[in-house]
C-alpha cells in the first residue's frame, strides 16, 4: 500500500507554525504600524491654491502668527486670513506676481481663496484653540516648526493618545503666554517651570471623554 | 389615511368577548373608586384598568416590532447593504477626506470664527409679536432664545418661537414664483403686477393675516387710498374676535383685555387655556405670571388660586386647583350663574342684569366656593372668558371684573383694557364672510391674499374657491397651499428670519424684524409683495421699514435706529396700546338679560351663535373645535419637531384625533377595550350639519360628558414631507355658525387605526414618581415629601449607613466617585409647581441638540429620542382625575446603573458630575438603556439624521440648522441629554480665559431647556456653590429624588407639587405622616 503522505508531509507541521508566526506578526506589526496616524498622516502635505511660505513670512521675515491668525486667543479656530489680510502688503508688494494671482482675483470678485485643510480632526472632537493658547500651549507644539515649513505639513499625529501625553503631564510642555507664538522655544529647565506655570494657570487639563468628546 | 396602517379588528364574537372581560374590568376599577386614593397616580387607560393586554404590553423593553427593522428596506437586505457600505468604508478610510478652508474674501467687522453673533428680532404670531434673540453662527442662524428685555418674552419662547428656525430650513417651501401653477420669474410678476394695478378703479379685495406692523398698516392705508373701490378684511381662523366683540357689547368700543395674573391672588378661568399659545396671544407672559405667584420655598409663602372652568381637558386646566368640567356651551350659563351670586353677595350695579339668573349651577360647590375667594380678593381677583367662547360670556366677564373692582388703569389692576390701534372691525368674522360674499356676486375683479390659506382654514359655508375662480387672484404664502393651488399668481413668501419687518406685542411695544440670512429661495415679505402691487416696482423691505419708522413712529437718526435694532425694542419708549377706564354702554344691560334669557332658566341650553342650541337626544353630543396646541390652525403643519412633540395633554403624536370622556365613548358604544392598548384608536364618523369626516376617537380621562374636542391642521395633501397624510382634516366641520362648538352626531366604525402615542409607552410600573400635596397639609407637615413620609419607612440603607459612622448616603455595593475640588459639580432641579406641561423643554433640547426626527411609524415603536419628554400622569377617579406634569431628562446619577453596564466604556463619569456619553466608543449593544430605571437612554436604531438629511432635492439646507457645536449621531450609538455639556464647555473656557477660575458664576450656564422655560421650573447649576439658584431650591423641604430607594444618587431632583384648593373642594387622603 503507498503511503498516503509523502515524505514532505513530516515538515508541514513545523513550517505551518513557523510561516503562521511570521505571517501574524508582519500583519500586526503592518498594522500596528502603517495604519497609526503617526505614519498615515504626519507628513501631510497638499498642495494649496497659493503657494504661501510659512518659512519666508514666519521664518525670514519673522510676522508673529498672530499677525493673520487673529483670533486664535478668542475663539475655537485659528482663523485662516481674509484676503484682505493678504492685500495688506500685496496690493504693494509683488503686485505683478502670477502666484499671487487667486488672490488678486479674490481679492476683485470677492470669492474665497478655497485653502485646503491640513490639520484635521474628526467631528466628534471639539478643539478649542483659545482655552489652550491662552494657559501657554505653543503654536509650535502641535503645529510643528511652521517658520521652517516650505509648504504646510502636518507635524504632529494629532491621534487621542498624543493628546493625552499633554493632558495627562502638562508640566513637560507648557510655556510662558508670551512665548507662545515663538518658534524654536526651549526652556532650561522645563518640568520646574512648567510645575509653576501649570500652578499659576490653574491647569487641569481635562482628561474625561467629554472634555472633548459631546 | 393611510390604507397600510388601517386593520380590522378582531371578529366579531371575540370582540364581544373580550368587550364584556374589559368592561369587567373596567367595573372593576370604578367600584373600588374609594380605594384609589387621590394619590395614586395613573399614566394611561391599561395601567388603571390592569389588563392582560397592557401587562404584556408594558412588560417589553422597546415596542413590540422595535428591533425588527421594517420598512423601507427588510432586514435581510438591509444587512447586505450595510455589509456592502462597511467593505466600501474600510477603502474609503485609506483615503484623507480633503476639506477645504474658506476664509472670508473682506473680513467682516465684528465677526469672530467660531463664537456665534446675537441679534434681536421678534417673532409674529398673528398680530402680537415676542421678542427673540438668534444665535447666528457665520451668517447661519441656528437657535432662537427670548429676548430677556423685550416685555413680550423676558428672555422666555413658546413651543412656536423655539420651531421656526426648522421652518426656515424646510426644503419643502415654495421656492418661486408661480403663474398659473407654472414656474415664473420675479420680473414677469413685477410687470404684470405693474399693468394688471396701473387701473386705479380695480375693484380689489385684499385678505390680509391679522398684523401690527405698523409698515404694513402704512401700506394698507396706501392701498385703500390708491384703489378707491378697494376693500380690506383680515382673516384668522382662531383669534381674539369674540373677545373684541364681548369688549364692543359691554363697554361700546373693541378694546384688548390684558389680564395681569400676578396681580391677582384668585383667578377664575372660564374655557380659557390662557397659558397655551394656541389658546391665547400673551400665552409666554401668563404662564409667566400665574407660575411666578406659586414659587413656594418656605411654608410661609403664598401661593394664588386657579379655578378652571373647561370641557376640554387643557394644560391650563391641568394647572388648576380645582377643575370644574363642563360642556363648551354650559359654560355660558355657569358664567351667568357666577355673575348671579356675585351680584347677591356684592350687589354690584353692574351685575344687576343677572339677578334674574336661575340655573342649576347657583348652587354648584365649586361656583359656591368661587364666590367666595373673589368676594374676598375683590380688587386683587381675576375672572376670564376664552377666545372660543360666545361674545356675551366675554361681556358678562367684563361686568364681573368690574364688579369686583379688578379693572382700572393703575400698575395694580389685575385687568387693563387697550385700544389696539389696527383692530377696527375689518378683523371680525362676519366682514370676511361679506368680503367673499360681495366676490361671488361680482362686487370685485382682483384678489390680493397677503399670506392667508382660507381655502384651507375658512369655515365651510363661505365659498372661496369660487370667489378665487371668478378673480385674479395674487397670492403671498409660504408653501404652494392649496389657495395658491388655485391663485392665479402665488409669491413665495420669505420667512420672519430672511426679511425686514417690524411688529408690536400683545401690550403693544413696537420692534424691528432684522433678516439672519437672505432668502434661501429668494422670497418676498409680506410688506416687500404689497409695495410691489401698490407702485408696480420692488422696493427693499429695508427701505419700506426704515421709511415708516422715520415718517411714522419719529426714528431719524441712525443712532437711535441701531439702538432699537441692538436691544430688539425702544428701551426708553416701548410704545404702548392706550389702556382707558371703559364704562359699561346703556345697552349692556338689556343685551345681557336677553343672553340670559336665551340660555333658558334651567341653564342646560347653549347660549349663543356659536354654539347652536342642541335639538333631541341624538345630537345631545357636542362638538368642540379648537386650535391645535402644536399646529395651531395648520399653519406649522410641516415642522417636524412639532409634528412628532407628543400633545401636552392626550401625548399623541403625528395624529389629532376626538377627545371624549370614558362615559362618552361608552355611551357612543365605541368600543373602549380597543382603546386600551394605547397603539390604536377606533375611527369613529363624525357629523355637523351634513358634512362628515372620520377620524380617530381617544379617550381623554377628565373631559365633559357628551362632549367631543377636535383640534384643527392636519391631514394636509401636497404641503410637504412631514404635512402631507398626518392626522385628519377636522376644517369641514367648521362654519360660521359652528366655529367652536356645534351640534355633532356620531357614528362608529368597526376600523381602527394605528397610533403613535409616547402615553403608556416606558412605564413605570406604579412607583411613586410625584409627590404632591396641598399648600396647607405642606403648612402642617412641611417633610411630606420625604421618602419616609410616602412610603411609611426609610430609604434601604440608610441604617448600614449609620452604623458605619458614614453621612453621605445609603451604603451601595459600588465606590463612590467624587470629582475633584476644582471642577464644578453640576446638579438640576426641577419645580413640579411650576410646571403645566407645554413641552417648550423638548423642542428646546431638540433644537439645541440636533435631535432627529423618526416619524410616526417610528415612534409607534417607542424609538422617540427626545431628551427630555414630560410625562403626564392622572390621579384618582378616571371621570375627573387630576393631572401631573413631570419632565425627564437624563438624571446623571452619581452612582449610575448605565456605567456599569456598559461593555465598552462608552458612557462614564465625568469629573465634572456629568454622566458623559462618548458616541465614538459606543458599539451599541442598548445596556444601558435595559439598565436605565428612568428610562431616559435613546438609541439609533436607523441613521435618522443621516436620513432626514440627505432625503429630498436639497439637503444641505436641513443641514444649516444643525448645531455645530453638538456631534450629530450615527446609526446605532446611544445618546441622551448631556445637560448641554456643549454650553456647559464653552462656559468654562470663556471663564477660566477671563477670571483664571475653573469654575463659571452661577447663571452664567444655562441648559436649553432651562432658558427656554416660561415657568422657570428648571434651575441648573453648580452644586459645590452654596449661594447657586440650584442649591437654594435642592435645600427646600420640596425637593425629592426620582426612585431614591435605588440609591443611584440623581443630580436631577424634583421640587414636590403643591395644590391650593378651596378647602371645601379637597377631600384630604390618607397619609402616613
Amino acid at each position: 500500500m503507498a503511503q498516503i503522505f509523502p515524505k514532505w508531509s513530516n515538515n508541514f507541521p513545523r513550517k505551518l507554525l513557523i510561516g503562521s508566526i511570521v505571517i501574524g506578526n508582519t500583519l500586526v506589526f503592518t498594522v500596528w504600524f502603517f495604519f497609526a496616524p503617526e505614519f498615515l498622516d504626519v507628513g501631510y502635505a497638499p498642495e494649496q491654491p497659493v503657494p504661501f511660505s510659512h518659512q519666508l513670512h514666519a521664518g525670514q521675515l519673522g510676522m508673529d502668527c498672530q499677525y493673520c491668525h487673529t483670533q486664535v486667543y478668542d475663539s475655537k479656530y485659528a482663523n485662516v486670513p481674509a484676503t484682505q489680510t493678504c492685500m495688506n502688503c500685496h496690493n504693494q508688494i509683488k503686485t505683478e506676481s502670477p502666484a499671487l494671482e487667486p488672490v488678486r482675483q479674490s481679492w476683485e470678485t470677492g470669492e474665497p481663496i478655497e485653502w485646503v485643510r491640513v490639520n484635521y480632526l474628526p467631528d466628534y472632537a471639539y478643539f478649542n484653540h483659545s482655552a489652550h493658547v491662552n494657559v501657554g500651549v505653543g503654536c509650535e507644539t502641535c503645529h510643528g516648526r511652521m517658520d521652517q515649513m516650505e509648504v504646510v505639513y502636518q507635524a504632529e499625529p494629532l491621534s487621542m493618545s498624543w493628546c493625552l501625553d499633554c493632558h495627562r503631564a502638562p508640566e513637560k510642555y507648557v510655556r510662558p503666554v508670551e512665548e507662545v507664538t515663538t518658534m524654536g522655544y526651549t526652556a532650561e529647565n522645563q518640568l520646574e517651570m512648567g510645575r509653576e506655570l501649570v500652578a499659576k494657570h490653574n491647569i487641569h487639563a481635562p482628561q474625561y471623554c467629554q472634555g472633548c468628546h459631546y | 389615511m393611510d390604507p397600510d396602517t388601517q386593520r380590522t379588528t378582531m371578529s366579531t364574537d371575540m370582540s364581544t368577548d373580550t368587550s364584556t372581560d374589559m368592561s369587567n374590568d373596567l367595573q372593576h376599577t370604578t367600584e373600588s373608586d374609594e380605594n384609589l386614593a387621590p394619590n395614586t397616580y395613573w399614566k394611561s387607560l391599561g395601567e388603571l384598568a390592569r389588563n392582560k393586554e397592557y401587562e404584556d404590553y408594558e412588560h417589553r423593553e422597546f415596542g413590540k416590532e422595535a428591533s425588527e427593522l421594517g420598512d423601507p428596506v427588510s432586514r435581510k437586505s438591509f444587512l447586505r447593504i450595510m455589509g456592502a457600505s462597511i467593505a466600501m468604508a474600510g477603502f474609503a478610510a485609506c483615503r484623507r477626506p480633503v476639506q477645504k478652508i474658506l476664509p472670508y474674501s473682506r473680513q467682516p467687522e465684528d465677526v469672530t470664527i467660531g463664537i456665534p453673533m446675537h441679534y434681536a428680532s421678534v417673532f409674529s404670531h398673528q398680530d402680537a409679536a415676542t421678542g427673540i434673540l438668534i444665535e447666528n453662527n457665520e451668517g447661519r442662524p441656528s437657535k432662537i432664545e427670548g429676548n430677556p428685555d423685550h416685555p413680550a418674552s423676558r428672555g422666555k419662547t413658546t413651543l412656536y418661537e423655539q420651531a421656526m428656525i426648522l421652518s426656515m430650513y424646510d426644503p419643502d417651501r415654495s421656492r418661486g414664483i408661480r403663474f398659473n401653477g407654472e414656474p415664473s420669474t420675479q420680473d414677469d410678476f413685477v410687470a404684470a403686477a405693474a399693468s394688471h394695478f396701473a387701473d386705479r378703479s380695480r375693484r380689489v379685495l385684499f385678505v390680509s393675516e391679522l398684523s401690527s406692523s405698523p409698515t404694513l398698516l402704512r401700506l394698507k392705508e396706501q392701498a385703500l387710498g390708491q384703489f378707491p373701490n378697494a376693500r380690506w378684511v383680515n382673516y384668522e381662523p382662531f383669534g381674539e374676535a369674540n373677545a373684541f366683540e364681548g369688549a364692543e357689547l359691554a363697554f361700546g368700543q373693541r378694546l384688548r383685555t390684558v389680564n395681569h395674573f400676578d396681580r391677582a391672588d384668585v383667578i377664575v378661568a372660564l374655557d380659557d387655556d390662557f397659558m397655551s399659545p394656541q389658546s391665547h396671544k400673551n400665552a409666554l407672559q401668563n404662564a409667566r405670571m400665574v407660575t411666578d405667584r406659586r414659587k413656594v420655598m418656605t411654608t410661609d409663602d403664598t401661593m394664588n388660586r386657579l379655578y378652571v372652568v373647561e370641557g376640554t381637558f387643557t394644560s391650563t386646566g391641568s394647572y388648576a386647583d380645582s377643575r370644574k368640567k363642563l360642556k363648551a356651551s354650559h359654560v355660558a350659563p355657569f358664567t351667568y350663574a357666577l355673575a348671579a351670586r356675585l351680584f347677591n353677595a356684592t350687589n354690584a350695579s353692574e351685575l344687576r342684569p343677572f339677578a334674574g339668573v336661575n340655573n342649576e349651577f347657583l348652587l354648584d360647590e365649586t361656583l359656591e366656593a368661587m364666590v367666595e375667594d373673589l368676594v374676598a380678593a375683590q380688587g386683587s381677583s381675576l375672572v376670564t372668558a376664552g377666545y372660543g367662547q360666545p361674545t356675551e360670556v366675554h361681556a358678562a366677564v367684563a361686568a364681573i371684573n368690574a364688579a369686583l373692582g379688578n379693572v382700572g388703569t393703575s400698575d395694580a389692576a389685575p385687568v387693563t383694557y387697550h385700544v389696539v390701534d389696527h383692530v377696527d372691525g375689518s378683523e371680525s368674522l362676519a366682514s370676511f364672510a361679506d368680503a367673499i360674499a360681495a366676490v361671488n356676486s361680482g362686487e370685485f375683479d382682483t384678489m390680493v391674499l397677503v399670506g392667508t390659506n382660507p381655502v384651507f382654514n375658512a369655515p365651510s359655508d363661505i365659498d372661496v374657491a369660487g370667489a378665487l375662480d371668478k378673480t385674479t387672484v395674487f397670492h403671498l404664502a409660504d408653501m404652494v397651499d392649496e389657495t395658491s393651488k388655485q391663485a392665479t399668481w402665488h409669491v413665495n413668501r420669505a420667512h420672519s428670519l430672511e426679511q425686514w419687518n417690524d411688529a408690536r406685542s400683545f401690550t403693544g411695544a413696537h420692534s424691528v424684524v432684522q433678516p439672519q440670512i437672505l432668502p434661501l429661495f429668494d422670497g418676498w415679505s409680506e410688506v416687500e409683495f404689497l409695495n410691489t402691487i401698490l407702485s408696480g416696482e420692488y422696493t427693499q423691505g429695508y427701505n419700506l421699514v426704515r421709511d415708516t419708522w422715520r415718517s411714522e413712529l419719529g426714528v431719524r437718526t441712525d443712532r437711535e435706529w441701531n439702538a432699537i435694532l441692538h436691544d430688539g425694542l425702544r428701551k426708553e419708549t416701548p410704545g404702548a396700546f392706550r389702556a382707558v377706564n371703559p364704562r359699561l354702554t346703556n345697552g349692556f344691560g338689556r343685551a345681557m338679560e336677553q343672553a340670559v334669557g336665551a340660555a333658558g332658566v334651567a341653564g342646560a341650553g347653549a347660549a349663543s351663535s356659536t354654539a347652536p342650541a342642541s335639538t333631541g337626544s341624538a345630537s345631545d353630543m357636542e362638538l368642540i373645535i379648537r386650535p391645535d396646541a402644536k399646529l395651531f390652525d395648520g399653519r406649522y403643519a410641516n415642522n417636524g419637531w412639532l409634528m412628532e412633540l407628543p400633545d401636552p395633554m392626550s401625548k399623541i403624536t403625528w395624529d389629532n384625533v376626538a377627545l371624549m370622556s370614558m362615559k362618552t365613548a361608552e355611551k357612543l358604544g365605541i368600543p373602549t377595550e380597543r382603546h386600551l392598548s394605547d397603539i390604536s384608536a377606533p375611527i369613529v364618523k363624525l357629523t355637523v350639519e351634513g358634512r362628515t369626516i372620520e377620524i380617530p376617537a381617544w379617550i381623554q380621562p377628565g373631559h365633559a360628558e357628551d362632549s367631543i374636542t377636535v383640534t384643527v391642521g392636519y391631514g394636509r395633501e401636497g404641503i410637504g414631507r412631514v404635512a402631507d397624510g398626518a392626522g385628519t382634516n377636522t376644517y369641514p366641520l367648521r362654519s360660521t355658525t359652528a366655529q367652536y362648538a356645534a351640534a355633532v352626531q356620531v357614528e362608529v366604525t368597526d376600523r381602527d387605526i394605528e397610533m403613535a402615542c409616547t402615553q403608556a409607552q416606558f412605564s413605570l410600573e406604579g412607583r411613586d414618581m410625584v409627590r404632591s400635596t396641598t399648600l396647607s397639609d405642606y403648612k402642617e407637615h412641611p417633610k411630606f415629601a420625604t421618602y419616609k413620609s410616602v412610603h411609611g419607612y426609610e430609604v434601604p440603607g440608610i441604617k448600614e449607613m449609620e452604623e458605619n459612622g458614614e453621612s453621605d448616603g445609603p451604603i451601595s455595593l459600588f465606590n463612590e466617585t467624587y470629582g475633584p475640588d476644582y471642577e464644578p459639580q453640576w446638579g438640576m432641579a426641577i419645580d413640579l409647581n411650576a410646571c403645566f406641561g407645554c413641552g417648550v423643554c423638548t423642542i428646546a433640547c431638540q433644537a439645541e441638540n440636533n435631535i432627529p426626527v423618526i416619524g410616526k411609524k417610528e415612534v409607534s415603536r417607542r424609538r422617540i429620542m427626545h431628551w427630555i419628554r414630560t410625562d403626564r400622569y392622572f390621579a384618582g377617579d378616571i371621570d375627573n382625575p387630576q393631572v401631573y406634569h413631570q419632565p425627564v431628562p437624563c438624571m446623571h446619577c452619581e452612582l449610575a446603573p448605565c456605567e456599569q453596564v456598559c461593555p465598552v466604556a462608552a458612557t462614564t463619569h465625568s469629573d465634572d458630575g456629568m454622566n458623559q456619553m462618548t458616541y465614538n466608543r459606543c458599539i451599541g449593544t442598548r445596556y444601558c438603556a435595559n439598565n436605565c430605571p428612568f428610562k431616559v437612554r435613546r438609541f439609533n436604531f436607523f441613521n435618522y439624521t443621516d436620513e432626514y438629511l440627505t432625503q429630498g432635492d436639497d439637503p444641505e439646507i436641513v443641514q444649516m440648522a444643525m448645531n455645530p457645536e453638538v456631534t450629530v449621531r450615527f446609526r446605532g450609538v446611544m445618546e441622551k441629554c448631556s445637560y448641554c455639556v456643549q454650553r456647559v464647555n464653552r462656559e468654562k473656557i470663556t471663564t477660566k480665559r477671563e477670571t483664571g477660575s475653573p469654575k463659571p458664576a452661577d447663571g452664567t450656564v444655562l441648559t436649553a431647556c432651562q432658558q427656554a422655560c416660561p415657568a422657570d421650573a428648571i434651575t441648573f447649576g453648580d452644586l459645590t456653590d452654596n449661594n447657586s439658584v440650584v442649591v437654594q431650591h435642592k435645600r427646600t423641604d420640596r425637593n425629592y429624588q426620582m426612585l431614591e430607594e435605588l440609591n443611584v444618587r440623581p443630580r436631577t431632583s424634583y421640587l414636590a407639587m403643591l395644590k391650593n384648593p378651596h378647602p371645601s373642594l379637597y377631600e384630604a387622603p390618607a397619609k402616613k405622616h
